[in-house]
């Protein structure tokens, strides 16, 4: 069933592809190729391999419980949020504040991941900004 | 000798402290990668590029730092397996099973000693195998027109649907998702932006780096979080530490031939450690299992897949140096990792970027004696970081991936897109798909679509030209026939079963 759902998603993404590549339109043309055809190739391999998954999917996969899908929605939401916090708080206060909330999802202790945000958080800015020259945000909102 | 010459320039380049530092780090780095269950050669290569982009390493440097950490990956692989029957990575399943054996019967000691060595003569012979077999692949490439290229990258798709086992499909389809997600954004022949939807950010295409941390650390968190209840009990390493005279001469021959075994099939565009180490496993058996001891500890046993697994991944540094066409899913992000660099992989990278190639060689050989020198006597730090929780690891991972990704743009829209990513990477996997075929397409995608449009423009659209020349129709018929062979394969096999229960109602 899960593979069946998953060749008709790649199906639709074979037609949007297919469409997109029909309204492309395309100024100069040197070559006889042009960019339109290996798309419209792929998509329509692509779509030759949904058929076959459609015909004979495998066997069904187990999909986690729906606690293990809330977590994995928690993990998601909170390196979302990391994304936005990133530059808009800066590192070592966004990284504090992820690795603390994500260290208690994995099921550590909350001293112990105060003390693991704490120490990858500012040993790391220093580590990577100040030592090896990867720059890093400091916060648009305080700046 | 010449070959000699030019390793030994490559020593010069791979010995520079800087360079020399970064292999004994990434040696260090990639044994802790690969032992932890999990993580992988591809998940540790992939964290660590974007770092070394980032850092503004040269190239010849950067590539030196991720050579050591997938070279460590495949040393580490094995302390997991022994000690846990867990494999570290994909390439040590194998190894558990005579290595979990050893050590409940408290021979850890010696199956670990004998797995590193095993290890060291695998890489060792296949370095020396790339030394020699590198350049004159090379140059024969050089005769490659764009139809030829065209053709040996459809037949390296092909091995890699008709090697990956049971689901020739889903390689398939996901090869050709990578190849399609790497379609975004301008094409370079015309400037025309092709499946940009409008957005300004996907104008530039869909980062390679982006692509490599969502599909291979990101997801690879949402996998971790399942077995976070799961503890491990790793056996305790006690009584002899190193294997004696009689173990070895008793493996070494093992050694050597699953060595030569794994390199062929490195060489192999597509197949990679995992397969390597399996077929060498069963050859052995099939070979020398005289007393039925093989899967309850024979040290045969954990030679075989270890030197094998080790040999084909340095072997499949052999098409990706000389064809630029990948040898498994590591290389696959290397070979990204050189085009980072705005350097084209192919048969003129040996000659117009020699300090790449022969500093890589070079520094191959160094990797492993580092990791032979590190994995004996210092086995004990490692089996110690087995015991890092996944509450410390998993926010590490993250730390690092979202440092790498930002480093190279500071645009926070990638962070976002690398985060959509690995959940569909997750999705994926869960439904089986393996995750190196996307990346190898989505690598190949560029060169691939360019020397298809060239090959046709030079013939003025006749698709004849793809089929012009004795080398391309044979690259052809490989593609085909590693595609079909195994389809045929197991058809004659159930069609032989079905026959005997048919005999037998």
């Amino acid at each position: 069933m899960s593979d069946r759902i998953f060749a008709l998603a790649c199906l639709a993404v074979c037609v949007v592809v297919l469409l997109q590549m029909w309204q492309l339109s395309v100024p100069f043309a040197y070559e006889p190729v042009g960019p339109k055809a290996f798309p419209v190739l792929l998509s329509l391999l692509m779509a030759l391999c949904c058929l076959y998954l459609l015909v004979r999917p495998d066997r069904d996969i187990s999909w986690p419980p729906v606690g293990q899908v809330i977590r994995g929605a928690a993990l998601v939401g909170l390196l979302l949020l990391y994304a936005r916090t990133f530059d808009l708080l800066g590192f070592p206060l966004a990284t504090v504040g992820m690795v603390f909330a994500m260290s208690l999802l994995f099921g550590g202790r909350w001293w112990a991941g105060l003390i693991s945000s704490l120490l990858i958080g500012l040993a790391g800015y220093f580590l990577f900004d100040r030592v090896l020259e990867v720059s890093l945000p400091l916060g648009r909102l305080w700046s | 000798m010449d070959n000699f010459s030019s390793l030994g320039q490559g020593f010069l380049v791979a010995l520079l402290p800087l360079n020399l530092a970064l292999a004994t780090l990434g040696c260090f780095a990639g044994t802790v990668l690969g032992l932890l269950p999990g993580l992988g050669p591809i998940n540790g290569v992939a964290i660590l590029l974007p770092l070394a982009f980032a850092m503004h390493l040269p190239p010849e440097s950067a590539l030196i730092l991720l050579a050591a950490v997938y070279m460590g990956c495949e040393y580490g692989g094995r302390i997991s397996a022994i000690l846990l029957n867990v494999p570290g990575d994909a390439g040590a399943v194998m190894t558990t099973v005579d290595g979990h054996p050893m050590a409940r019967q408290g021979q850890a000691g010696v199956a670990l000693s004998i797995s590193a060595v095993s290890s060291f003569v695998g890489a060792l012979m296949a370095t020396m195998g790339i030394t020699l077999f590198a350049p004159l692949l090379s140059s024969w490439a050089l005769s490659f027109g764009p139809a030829e290229y065209f053709a040996l990258m459809v037949f390296a798709i092909a091995t890699l649907g008709g090697m990956l086992g049971g689901k020739p499909i889903k390689a398939l389809l996901g090869c050709f998702m990578g190849l399609m997600l790497a379609m975004v954004g301008i094409d370079s022949g015309t400037g025309v932006y092709r499946l940009t939807f409008g957005s300004l950010h996907l104008s530039d295409g869909v980062q390679f780096i982006v692509v490599v941390i969502g599909l291979f650390a990101i997801s690879e968190m949402l996998v971790m979080l399942e077995h976070t209840q799961a503890g491990h009990a790793a056996v305790k390493v006690s009584g002899r530490l190193l294997f004696n005279a009689r173990e070895f001469s008793q493996s070494a021959f093992t050694m050597v031939r699953s060595a030569l075994l794994g390199f062929g099939i490195g060489v192999l565009p597509g197949a990679g450690a995992t397969v390597a180490s399996a077929i060498a496993y069963t050859t052995e058996k099939r070979i020398s299992d005289k007393a039925k001891t093989f899967g309850r500890g024979d040290v045969r046993g954990v030679a075989a897949p270890e030197a094998a697994n080790n040999a084909s991944a340095c072997g499949s540094f052999i098409p990706m140096l000389t064809l630029g066409v990948p040898g498994s899913g590591t290389t696959a992000v290397m070979l990204g990792a050189l085009t980072l660099y705005n350097i084209t992989p192919g048969p003129l990278l040996l000659e117009t970027k020699p300090e790449i190639v022969w500093g890589l060689i070079a520094s191959l050989f160094i990797a492993n004696v580092l990791l032979v020198i590190m994995n004996i006597p210092l086995i004990g730090v490692f089996t110690r970081m087995l015991s890092i929780p996944n509450s410390v690891l998993v926010p590490l991972i993250a730390t690092v991936s979202f440092i790498g990704v930002y480093g190279i743009h500071s645009s926070s829209f990638d962070l976002t897109l690398m985060i959509i990513l690995g959940v569909v990477g997750y999705v994926l996997r869960k439904l089986d798909f393996p995750t190196g075929p996307i990346i190898l397409g989505f690598v190949l995608a560029e060169l691939m679509e360019q020397n298809l449009r060239r090959a046709l423009s030079i013939s003025d659209g006749d698709p004849a030209i793809l089929f012009g020349s004795p080398l391309a129709v044979s690259l052809w018929v490989m593609a085909a026939m590693v595609l079909i062979l195994p389809l045929v394969w197991r058809w004659s096999k159930k069609a032989g079963r079905s026959r005997k229960t048919r005999i037998g109602a």
